[in-house]
């Protein structure tokens, strides 16, 4: 066997095990480069999702505003005039008041929270399973940093974990890495939630002995100084005492879908750990 | 090399604007990792790399895990792809669904090993793996398709002027 084809293998294997170790090494030290690397990268392909995002919406709603009103023009061509006309003007103003509900929702949020806060628009999602997280519209030259909580009407949905130029990536509350900790509003018992990857978070810690039941609330302690104190994770859906070990198995759903996220609020104060009275 | 490298990329790229856009957050086809796959049986092993490298990139740039995962989990199937090009019938459907259907399993067990390894916890649920294995296994029935679309493009290539560096030998 020739020595350059002989050896080309092993130095292939090694060669890509130097290359994924390496990247992992300087990954966990969350090295400038990379994450320059992964900033073109977003910067790069992110505007064709937003482009593609935009363009389905448009043709989405003139499919439904035009195209699908041809085949009644064609049965009830008396009232096709009045019809399209009409019907295009309940689509309007029914995509007219679905917006003004969510920004008026938002808008109350934003009265409620006692921070600076910046509107963005979710444009994609990390669609792999290993992890939770959305690319928001708004980055670095935005005043989005690092370890800033993202709000939505219906409750917290994740903090900041990196940013680019234009763009962000936020941690979705149910990502296996995140962990906040917060308190059950009814008993006021204290807790971790833990991200447990699909929908789910579980509060951990919580000794058996704890009054926690289905339906409770869970809230935002305010310690730890990442999300708000008082505003809302999620519910509980389940409480089991049964399971062996100290503490109880609780599962959490988010008050928010966080599948189907739109727009959502940055809290722009990195720490934001409020002293008790 | 450039041209096909660049044309790939682009389908990747629509790929995974496929994948964000249309099934996600209901279905996971491995659609990248399928693409990686069925290039890395063609002659040039430089192509399947590049590739890798930039699809498996552009995967862990839009993840929360460490840069790295995706990237090896794409290099594995180029490794996979080369090794079973050597022992099987790849122009035939069943070998090649066969073939993508274990490297996209050896995939997701380097997947489940490094989150275990960096993570320090298991995100092993039989619910996770029961619908995983249902991801793989209709992302691995889709192999002839992406075949006949790789084979496509590259007969593109070639009317638009391409020529390969060397014949594709038969799979």
């Amino acid at each position: 066997m020739h020595p350059r084809t002989r050896y080309r293998l092993p130095l292939l294997i090694t060669a890509a095990l130097l290359l994924i170790f390496s990247l992992f090494s300087l990954s966990l030290k969350r090295s400038p480069t990379l994450k320059k690397v992964e900033a073109l990268m977003v910067s790069l392909t992110a505007p064709g999702l937003q482009g593609l995002h935009y363009v389905g919406d448009t043709l989405k709603h003139f499919w439904q505003s035009y195209f699908y009103l041809v085949g009644v023009k064609e049965e009830n061509a008396a009232l096709q005039r009045r019809l399209e006309e009409f019907t295009q003007k309940e689509v309007r103003y029914q995509e007219a008041q679905q917006a003004l509900t969510r920004l008026e929702a938002l808008l109350d949020l934003k009265r409620q929270v006692p921070f600076p806060i910046i509107g963005a628009r979710v444009i994609a999602y990390d669609p792999s399973l290993w992890s939770r997280c959305a690319l928001l519209d708004q980055g670095k030259n935005q005043g989005v940093k690092p370890g800033l909580p993202v709000l939505a009407p219906g409750g917290l949905v994740g903090r900041i974990v990196e940013t680019y130029p234009q763009y962000s990536k936020v941690m979705l509350l149910v990502d296996r890495n995140s962990g906040a900790d917060a308190v059950v509003q009814r008993t006021r018992v204290r807790g971790v939630l833990q991200g447990k990857g699909g929908n789910r978070c579980s509060l951990e810690y919580v000794p058996k002995k704890a009054d926690v039941q289905v339906g409770d609330l869970v809230l935002a302690s305010g310690l730890g100084g990442v999300y708000p104190k008082g505003l809302t994770f999620g519910k509980v859906t389940q409480a089991d005492k049964n399971k062996p070990g100290v503490f109880q198995e609780i599962e959490v759903t988010p008050a928010v879908d966080l599948s189907a996220l739109e727009e959502v609020l940055v809290v722009k104060v990195v720490n934001l750990a409020i002293p008790e009275p | 090399m450039t041209a096909p490298l660049l044309l790939f990329s682009l389908v990747g790229l629509a790929f995974f604007y496929l994948q964000n856009l249309v099934f996600f957050p209901q279905v996971r086809l491995d659609f990248l990792g399928l693409l990686i796959f069925v290039v890395a049986w063609r002659p040039s092993l430089a192509l399947a790399l590049c590739l890798a490298l930039m699809l498996g990139l552009l995967q862990d740039s839009y993840a929360a895990t460490p840069v790295g995962l995706h990237l090896g989990g794409a290099l594995l199937l180029v490794a996979s792809a080369r090794f079973c090009r050597r022992g099987l019938l790849l122009q035939q459907a069943g070998p090649q669904i066969l073939a993508s259907l274990g490297a996209l399993a050896l995939q997701e067990a380097w997947f489940q090993v490094i989150i275990i390894i960096l993570r320090f916890q298991s995100p092993f649920t039989w619910e996770l793996v029961t619908y995983r294995s249902l991801e793989i296994l209709a992302s691995a029935a889709l192999t002839p398709l992406m075949y006949q679309l790789v084979r496509g493009l590259e007969k593109l290539l070639r009317l638009l002027g391409w020529t390969p560096l060397r014949e594709p030998t038969s799979f």
